[in-house]
């Protein structure tokens, strides 16, 4: 299903008064007060595509940063939030695409989507999770 | 009374290691739980190791099948981060590996089904045909598999000769036209095996978020090439196939009239490629801080790469990858639930599933 949409009408729904930015081939848009789940609903309502999420790890301790990607008629849209906790509301039941990448996420970083139940890990066996590779590596190379 | 089979992680249905347990009473399967990670390579961590040259070499190892996508859309973003744009030659050079590369794709996968229906004779015509394809990547990259075609800026070879590739083009199209589509498309083999099995609905696929062959077999229209075009795709004339049944015949149509779109896309931009530098010649460039993201239509589906730089840095700070088989293998479950089991092997290739590009 196609929108006509506007993006300055997406951010009005949504009660955002921030400009969306254009960088990098992505449409951006700070999300404010928002949270996720209501970001969900209103992508939900346009018809937009649910691509996936991107986990970053920020310096010193600052926390991750998650960036949820829709697809709305062609165009890349962008959300980013800041988690200062590894935690923040699970949007599976919202959305059913998002399934996989927040259980690999949940594995990878730990980050624990509230309100929802977690099936055996989807990349490794057992029950360890926030498996950083990078200090793997770091440390594999200091024992040599 | 209901048993679970466990279908993997290395059975002869599967070309990749997998799990499927399935619940079943009787002949029907109830549920089927998936499992994958047999192939995780660490690869996003691995890329946050490598400079800008090594990271595409990298990245090409992602999948074995459509190793040159994942360079050409890493370079699409890397490119955005670079200020850079490839000449226009590159940007049809960019296009006719990707339709060759989905060809392949698709040639390879027909053989892989036609075994699974039984039909060996089938089999043994695609994988001809594919070798032929493979013949025409290998004369314009040298390679059989990892093409290594694709640069920041550009491309690596030229095409020097367009009429020769253009007759090699036409010779397979003839081929596909002549043997492998109606016999795919009229055969009695392929459509008892195939029709109004492994069905998944316009809404679930819509919910899942399915993406490629598998969406538009399912009555999504959805392609990248045609949403967001890339490279020189917005130049030229092509259709998006869409079957609305959902089933595995559908998804059969689908890639074999992608075919001939293919071969109709390569004749266009073989005739069209403009004369001119491959890649930006001499130009020196820097990456400045920031993401980037680019999307570009695998044989499977949507491939989204989302690659963030420090300005200064040797490496990446970050690369994430979305492959399409990540994004379409969930809904292998609900086609399969009320299905018999000896159709579940069939039902799972059809999606064209590739774990290696869903483990990384």
């Amino acid at each position: 299903m196609t929108s006509t949409i506007s993006l300055q009408e997406v951010a009005e729904q949504l009660g955002i008064t921030e400009p969306w930015v254009e960088t990098g081939g992505v449409h951006w848009l700070a999300p404010g007060a928002k949270s996720v789940r209501e970001l969900t609903a209103a992508m939900n309502a346009l018809h937009a595509r649910f691509i996936t999420i991107t986990a970053y790890e920020l310096p010193k301790d600052e926390g991750f940063r998650l960036e949820y990607h829709w697809d709305l008629d062609g165009q890349l849209l962008g959300f980013p939030f800041v988690l200062t906790t590894k935690s923040i509301e699970s949007i599976f039941d919202m959305c059913e695409a998002v399934d996989w990448i927040e259980r690999e996420i949940h594995e990878e970083y730990s980050i624990d989507f509230t309100g929802r139940e977690y099936e055996p890990l989807l990349l490794r066996q057992g029950d360890t999770t926030g498996v950083n590779l990078r200090d793997m590596v770091a440390a594999s190379k200091e024992n040599k | 009374m209901s048993y679970k089979i466990p279908m993997g992680p290395y059975h002869p249905a599967l070309e990749e290691p997998y799990k499927l347990d399935l619940i079943c009473d009787g002949e029907t399967v109830q549920d089927a739980k998936l499992h994958i990670g047999f192939n995780f390579r660490g690869i996003e961590h691995l890329a946050e190791t490598r400079n800008h040259i090594q990271v595409i070499a990298l990245m090409e190892r992602v999948c074995g099948i459509c190793s040159n996508i994942h360079t050409l859309t890493l370079c699409n973003a890397m490119e955005k981060l670079t200020n850079l744009t490839p000449p226009p030659r590159a940007q049809y050079i960019r296009v006719i590996m990707a339709e060759l590369e989905r060809l392949h794709s698709h040639v390879l996968w027909a053989g892989i089904a036609a075994k699974l229906m039984g039909f060996k004779t089938m089999f043994m015509t695609c994988f001809e045909l594919r070798e032929k394809v493979m013949d025409v990547l290998q004369a314009i990259s040298g390679n059989r598999v990892n093409y290594s075609m694709n640069r920041i800026g550009g491309v690596n070879r030229d095409i020097t000769d367009p009429q020769a590739i253009l007759k090699m083009v036409e010779a397979l199209e003839l081929e596909m036209a002549r043997t492998v589509i109606p016999i795919f498309t009229t055969s009695r083999t392929a459509i008892s095996r195939c029709a109004g099995i492994g069905v998944l609905t316009t809404e679930k696929a819509t919910s899942c978020g399915v993406v490629g062959p598998v969406a538009r077999a399912s009555g999504v229209p959805q392609d990248i090439r045609r949403a967001a075009p890339y490279a020189a795709y917005a130049e030229l004339d092509f259709d998006v196939p869409v079957q609305p049944a959902g089933d595995v015949t559908a998804r059969l149509l689908v890639r074999a009239l992608e075919i001939m779109e293919s071969c109709k896309i390569l004749r266009q931009a073989l005739a069209k490629l403009p004369p001119g530098e491959i890649h930006t010649e001499g130009e020196k460039f820097a990456f400045i801080t920031g993401t980037a993201t680019a999307r570009v239509e695998a044989p499977r589906g949507e491939v989204m790469y989302s690659v963030s730089w420090k300005e200064g840095s040797r490496n990446p700070a970050r690369v994430h990858v979305r492959t399409p088989t990540f994004a379409i293998m969930p809904a292998i479950r609900w086609m399969v639930v009320g299905q018999r089991l000896a159709d579940t092997p069939l039902i799972q290739a059809s999606i064209d599933p590739c774990y290696s590009c869903t483990d990384r």
